[in-house]
């Protein structure tokens, strides 16, 4: 029994030690069965570490058996435990297929460097997601930072290199301000615990309580810079786009997602509803989702680079997720969970074969890419469906997350903003339809263009394959997950 | 006013914390962004370790003679700010050294203008 309980642990230290191991092997080759087998490990302990938790329900688990103020723990709920799976799997399908790709695109030298970083990122992203503890998870976050900026500068081009300064200095903003809001939190609670600086921050009173709304604030804008809040996404776009695209499959899919769940465990576990409601932080962030919702679709629909499309796609779906937390109601903080699965796995999709796209037909430009469909029936066909997904075609889970968004939002009595959800959807068909209209369809787009000349090799169109049946899977079970995530609440 | 002078720790940390923090935003040069993430991270380890500072207490090593001690968490966790200060601005140093190779400029404003090629 315990040492099911231990497999969140052996998870991180698994894919840490695995990493360096890493750089001391020369042979390409070896890298990555080591690194597919670490991946793949994970992958089969998050599932057992899920069907635990499916079974015995949450637990909180000590590391080096100190109890909790004391030391270190993990909590692992049912968020936690679907959110590892998740990542496993997608880190795990992206990996698969950058092992067919990656010396192309980074050279032959660089391969070793390139799996050691990426399992650190993804070890570190999953300590962001259970940890228990303000501190752990700000180190956490600072070794998720510094490998991602890794994974994108790894390329070595003018482009890669001025992309990771931008993402990096925000970082470090960012991060400072996280360290400054723990800096805040400490002295008035004298824990770091989560649940035990929520338990002692409830009794205050006075001058105390405005160190609290610094506190909180501090968290939700260094949190933001790291998850692309609208204002604060400047430097999404160019690290998205110019990274490899394994590495931005990656980023946009895992690297997102963590520092939003460890605001909304830092807000409900510390701050706690009523502390929240009074503050007007959720205000905030529902009003600067909403922007970053039309915002980032209208500024997708300005590109002209296919993968800047899908990174400012990103901007406008990590909108969703914090207009769900803004709501301040259950379903909504459910929602916007839910939404970071489904978006997690359909963006992965979407850039691999962005990726693949641009390198089939050496253009990175949108007008290049007509007539595709004739080309790469089977690929492009996976892109319409996950576009569906994330304009909202039933089943698919950008539907569900909209829909049940838009019940969130009626149930919390703000109906004008529904308009906000409608017209985001609009402008979503607006960017995506037109690639995949233009490659499919038109005389004039399909004339000269043999079919299936272009198309991907089978053990390439796999792993993308997984990631879309997991993309429908997902919709297809939504009731089941939605309910399992309000079982953690 | 009095509070101020009072916490005077925490006030001057605020106040380089502001300085930085405006450098890091608002200057060209990169290497004044890094050197200001330098004083924004040292303003947050001086409010930091203020917190956990009590005066007139002793160092948190027991020695059976002390009246008490301070509160030796705070000094810990700076220990591994410091860490993590240190290898971002090594990262970011590193960073500025490829980019002034690849641009020929540290300047952010004439690197973007240079987009065009």
């Amino acid at each position: 029994m315990n040492v099911i309980r231990s497999s969140p642990l052996v998870i991180i230290l698994l894919l840490f030690i695995t990493a360096f191991c890493m750089p001391i092997i020369k042979n390409n080759k070896r890298v990555k069965v080591l690194s597919g087998t670490s991946l793949g490990l994970s992958f089969i302990l998050s599932i057992i570490n899920f069907i635990n938790v499916l079974n015995n329900g949450g637990f909180s688990y000590r590391i080096g058996h100190y109890d909790s103020p004391w030391g270190i723990s993990f909590y692992i709920g049912n968020v936690e435990a679907i959110m590892c799976v998740v990542f496993t799997l997608v880190a795990l399908l992206v990996m698969v297929y950058s092992y067919m790709t990656i010396e192309k695109e980074i050279g032959k030298k660089r391969v070793n460097l390139y799996y050691t970083l990426v399992n650190l990122l993804v070890g570190s992203l999953l300590g962001i997601v259970f940890t228990n503890d303000l501190f752990n998870g700000f180190v956490f976050l600072e070794v998720s930072t510094l490998a991602g900026c890794g994974i994108i500068v790894i390329k070595d081009e003018k482009e890669n290199i001025k992309a990771t300064l931008k993402y990096l200095v925000l970082s470090s903003l960012g991060s400072g301000l996280v360290l400054m809001g723990i800096a805040f939190i400490y002295p008035v609670s004298g824990y770091l615990d989560m649940d035990f600086i929520g338990k002692s921050i409830q009794s205050l009173e006075g001058a105390n309580r405005n160190l609290i709304v610094i506190s909180a604030s501090l968290f939700t804008i260094g949190l933001g810079v790291k998850s692309a809040m609208f204002p604060l996404h400047v430097w999404l776009p160019d690290a998205h786009s110019s990274a490899p695209s394994p590495s931005s499959a990656i980023l946009s899919a895992l690297v997102l997602k963590p520092p939003v769940l460890f605001l909304i465990k830092i807000l409900y576990k510390v701050y706690k509803i009523e502390v929240l409601r009074e503050m007007g932080i959720l205000n905030i962030l529902l009003v600067l989702g909403s922007i970053g919702m039309i915002a980032g679709s209208i500024f997708a629909i300005n590109q002209k680079e296919v993968k800047r499309v899908i990174a400012y796609s990103s901007v406008a779906q990590m909108g969703y997720v914090f207009y769900g937390i803004g709501l301040g109601s259950k379903l909504g903080v459910i929602m916007a969970i839910f939404h970071m699965i489904g978006h997690s796995l359909t963006k992965s999709a979407l850039f691999l074969i962005g990726g693949s796209m641009i390198k089939k037909t050496g253009s990175k430009y949108v007008k290049d890419l007509k007539g595709i469909g004739r080309e790469m029936p089977i690929t492009l066909g996976l892109f319409t469906l996950c576009a569906l997904s994330m304009v909202g075609i039933p089943i698919l889970p950008g539907f569900i997350s909209k829909w049940k968004l838009a019940i969130a939002t009626i149930e919390s009595g703000k109906i004008y903003l529904m308009g906000v959800i409608l017209l985001s959807s609009l402008l979503n068909v607006a960017y995506y339809f037109p690639i995949v209209i233009n490659g499919f369809f038109g005389h004039e787009n399909l004339e000269g263009k043999t079919y299936m000349s272009k198309e991907l090799r089978k053990p390439k169109i796999i792993p993308i394959g997984i990631l879309v049946i997991c993309v429908i899977l997902t919709g297809v079970f939504s009731i089941q997950i939605i309910d399992f995530i309000g079982q953690g609440f | 006013m009095k509070s101020l002078t009072t916490n005077y720790y925490e006030t001057g940390s605020i106040i380089l914390f502001g300085i930085g923090f405006t450098m890091l935003l608002l200057h060209n040069n990169i290497i004044k962004k890094i050197i200001g993430m330098n004083i924004m991270d040292t303003a947050i380890f001086l409010f930091f370790i203020a917190k956990g500072y009590v005066h007139g207490k002793d160092a948190p090593i027991i020695r059976g003679t002390a009246a008490g001690y301070i509160d030796p968490v705070p000094s810990a966790l700076m220990l591994t700010g410091i860490v993590v200060a240190v290898s971002v601005t090594a990262f970011l140093l590193a960073l500025t050294v490829r980019l002034y190779k690849a641009y020929g400029t540290v300047e952010l404003d004439e690197i973007m203008k240079m987009r065009g090629d």
